[in-house]
């Protein structure tokens, strides 16, 4: 542990614990405050620690998307929806909706955790100094090898994603159609009214 | 793909390099500070002068201080949180509002290089790697206070309003995003201080010019949403809405959202100087040390010319309906600016492809004609996606049945073909 | 990372201002004295009768769902935009493609009317045309079959 701790600069050690600090809080949070927006916000939380984290990886690019896709559109979407169904009252945390979920919930994430632990007893690791395992660019030429490398070899998995947005967008407007033009009071008196 | 602030390539974090990061930012924090008080005043001002008033001239010199004179009294003012409210909501929304707009100014490249002390750095408080797309996240993490302001109120009015402002600010920012690729094509990078010294030289090097103009005025229209600004200020629409997302907000609290609006004004003007009008880029006599101060001045000249076109839109234009805008938005907007990326991109590689990229836009501004069309009778039918607004029976029948006296109007569902209609008709 | 420390910094300083104002203002400002009137929601005077609205339209969430779509394509266009002149021609038309791809979704919505926002249609259609002459001219009709019925 020793050896790992002293190839990390201080100064990056300070910036992983409060991104790390940061995602935690959130995550936790999540799970217990009672609001559904506070919930949201917590959220958003725990996204900012993953840029925080991703900035101290030198990953500039990653931790802009992750706030300028992550908090200000996905999140906001989420805070919609919590507004547009009207849920913004406290939830009772006790009505379980899938029966017999937190026995469950906790035997997966001892589990999940074990395994975790098992694999650091285990394995073995080889933490070389930075500039062996470091990265290729630092900073500025990031972006580019990102760019470089999702319009040449991931260029399929780039044209792709057009694919699943079309499909999204056809999601979104076939949810918010009205199925039952029946149901709709208006439509005859507006024709009356003409 | 230059470099980044020279400042940090020495030897590391030393004491001075910090204490020139610290004096940095104090110094971008006093200004901007000192320029949103004198931003407030000179739109006070110029809209009275454009309406044929005084206007601010007690306080101090031609009423220059009546902003501080405003903020040291609203220190005073009792704060009051609404029983309604969601207390802890309620106080982080200013933070949100505040902190953004604060850090947009940080990678604004003010003036040129400076060395004092041997320490050469930049005039510009950071110079991320990713600089351009820092602008972008803080609006987005704006929408976030404007939002939870409203929210946070347990007002109507300032409910309805912050729903608004979000769905409004969301989508302009994808109009936004978009313009600022179209000027990255030319600049090939995210640093803003690259931008600008793509941008080094006579004017024509501007990005205005290079991109052809109508990015910037895409653009400028984006952001003047983007700030909430007349004439996109449905946001408050005082008519409406009673003060906008704001409105339950008093005391100190209350003028963090105004220092906050009035700062994001500056800022995007800066922005906009930086990503189209070559930031500080301008003619610089030789004056024995005195050089540095030209490019400040030019950029501050630049800024000042923008936050003035803005009041003169607030003076001189009307409010947009909400409709309006986010027609404009989705249905001009984003695919003209999306139109004109494919045209400069097309363009750089030769003017063949210049045509063939015409020829495309045509082609799909066309279609899109047609899909106007088809969208405007599919409004209207049966299986439409959304009803409309407009087809709510209230106002229609409440305003007839005060307007028009005793017609015998049956309210109930059941029996629509009320016999009163005929007897009107008759 | 280092070139984010101004950026820190700078966050630190804003979150300390208002913070401290807020300080500033709770020791400046007279001592709360909150009466129901005061802390009732503002409606220039108006005493609220209804609930805020529990519920939006769901307009506001295809906006929003759209706006993420459009967003990850703007993301797409970075790091385009940064190597676009080693891509050249290559970089040009996979983007033409996937913007091609996406104005597709652009003329779906539009075509739907799913971006259509205004009453206006609506209303020349469904709402009798108000005029004050029109109001006359019903409420002598109104008057006239009254009167022939009595």
């Amino acid at each position: 542990m020793t050896s790992l701790l002293a190839t990390v600069a201080i100064p990056d050690l300070l910036v992983f614990l409060l991104g790390a600090l940061l995602c935690l809080v959130g995550a936790v949070s999540i799970l217990t405050v009672k609001n559904p927006v506070h919930a949201a916000l917590s959220l958003v939380m725990t996204l900012f620690g993953i840029a925080v984290l991703f900035i101290e990886l030198q990953a500039d690019f990653l931790a802009a998307v992750q706030i300028i896709v992550y908090a200000g559109a996905i999140v906001v979407l989420f805070l919609f929806v919590i507004m547009f169904l009207g849920v913004d009252r406290e939830e009772d945390l006790a009505v379980e909706p899938i029966v017999g979920q937190r026995p469950l919930a906790a035997v997966l994430i001892t589990a999940l955790m074990a395994s975790i632990v098992a694999l650091g007893l285990v394995g073995h690791f080889e933490v070389g100094p930075a500039t062996q395992t470091g990265m290729l660019h630092g900073g500025a030429g990031n972006v580019a090898d990102l760019g470089r490398s999702v319009f040449t070899t991931y260029l399929f998995a780039f044209e792709a994603t057009a694919g699943l947005l079309i499909i999204a967008v056809v999601g979104a407007v076939v949810l918010a159609r009205r199925n039952n033009p029946d149901d709709h009071v208006a439509e005859s008196q507006v024709e009356e009214l003409a | 793909m230059t470099a980044a602030d020279p400042l940090f390539s020495g030897s590391g974090l030393t004491l001075a390099v910090f204490l020139i990061v610290l004096i940095k930012v104090v110094v971008a924090f006093a200004v901007l500070m000192g320029a949103v008080t004198m931003m407030i005043w000179f739109e006070r001002k110029a809209i009275s002068d454009m309406q044929s008033r005084i206007g601010p001239n007690r306080v101090g010199p031609w009423g220059l201080l009546q902003t501080l004179a405003d903020g040291i009294k609203l220190f005073f003012k009792e704060d009051l949180i609404p029983a309604e409210s969601d207390r802890f909501v309620f106080k982080l929304a200013p933070y949100l509002v505040v902190v953004p707009a604060f850090l947009i100014f940080a990678v604004i490249p003010v003036g040129g290089m400076v060395t004092i002390a041997h320490h050469t750095f930049q005039l510009q408080v950071a110079d991320p790697p990713m600089g351009i797309l820092l602008v972008l996240a803080c609006s987005g993490i704006a929408v976030y206070g404007v939002m939870l302001a409203g929210w946070a109120s347990g007002s109507k009015y300032p409910l309805m309003s912050s729903v608004r402002a979000s769905a409004q600010m969301v989508s302009y920012e994808a109009a936004l995003g978009m313009n600022v690729v179209t000027v990255l094509l030319l600049c090939n990078s995210l640093s803003t201080r690259d931008i600008v010294n793509a941008q080094g030289g006579a004017f024509w090097h501007w990005n205005l010019i290079r991109t052809g103009i109508v990015p910037f005025v895409l653009f400028l229209i984006a952001a003047t949403a983007e700030l909430n600004r007349p004439p996109f200020d449905v946001v408050e629409a005082d008519s409406e809405l009673v003060g906008g997302f704001n409105t339950e907000y008093s005391s100190i609290r209350f003028a963090l959202f105004y220092l906050a609006e009035f700062m994001n004004t500056i800022t995007m003007s800066a922005v906009m100087v930086t990503l189209f009008f070559g930031g500080p880029a301008g003619p610089i006599p030789n004056i024995p040390h005195l050089r540095w101060v030209f490019p400040i001045l030019w950029f501050t000249a630049k800024v000042v010319a923008f936050c003035f076109m803005y009041i003169w839109f607030r003076a001189a234009l009307p409010r947009m309906r909400y409709d309006q805008l986010m027609d404009l938005g989705w249905k001009k907007l984003i695919p003209l600016s999306l139109a004109w990326m494919l045209l400069v991109a097309a363009a750089i590689i030769s003017w063949r492809w210049a045509l063939v990229a015409l020829a495309a836009v045509v082609l799909g501004w066309s279609g899109l004609t047609w899909a106007f069309e088809l969208g405007a009778e599919r409004e209207l039918a049966d299986d439409a996606v959304l009803p409309t607004i407009g087809q709510r029976p209230l106002p229609g029948w409440e305003l007839r049945h005060i307007t028009d006296g005793d017609e015998d109007w049956e309210m109930d569902e059941s029996d629509e073909d009320a016999d009163s209609d005929e007897e009107v008709e008759a | 990372m280092n070139a984010y420390l101004p950026v820190f910094i700078l966050m630190i300083v804003g979150i300390l201002f208002a913070g401290l104002s807020f300080v500033a203002s709770g020791l400046l400002a007279p001592r709360k004295k909150p009466t129901a009137a005061k802390l009732a929601p503002y409606e220039c005077g108006i005493v609220p009768e209804r609930e805020p609205p529990q519920r939006f339209p769901v307009r506001f969430y295809l906006v929003a769902m759209i706006f993420i779509v459009f967003d990850i394509e703007i993301v797409f266009m970075y790091p385009f935009a940064v190597v676009f002149r080693q891509l050249a021609l290559f970089g040009f038309l996979e983007v033409a493609a996937f913007s091609v791809v996406l104005f597709a979704a652009l003329l779906y919505l539009v075509s739907n009317g799913a971006l259509s926002w205004g009453p206006a249609v609506i209303l020349t259609r469904g709402m009798p045309s108000r005029t004050s002459e029109s109001t006359i001219t019903r409420i002598s009709a109104t008057k006239s079959t009254d009167g022939q019925a009595a």
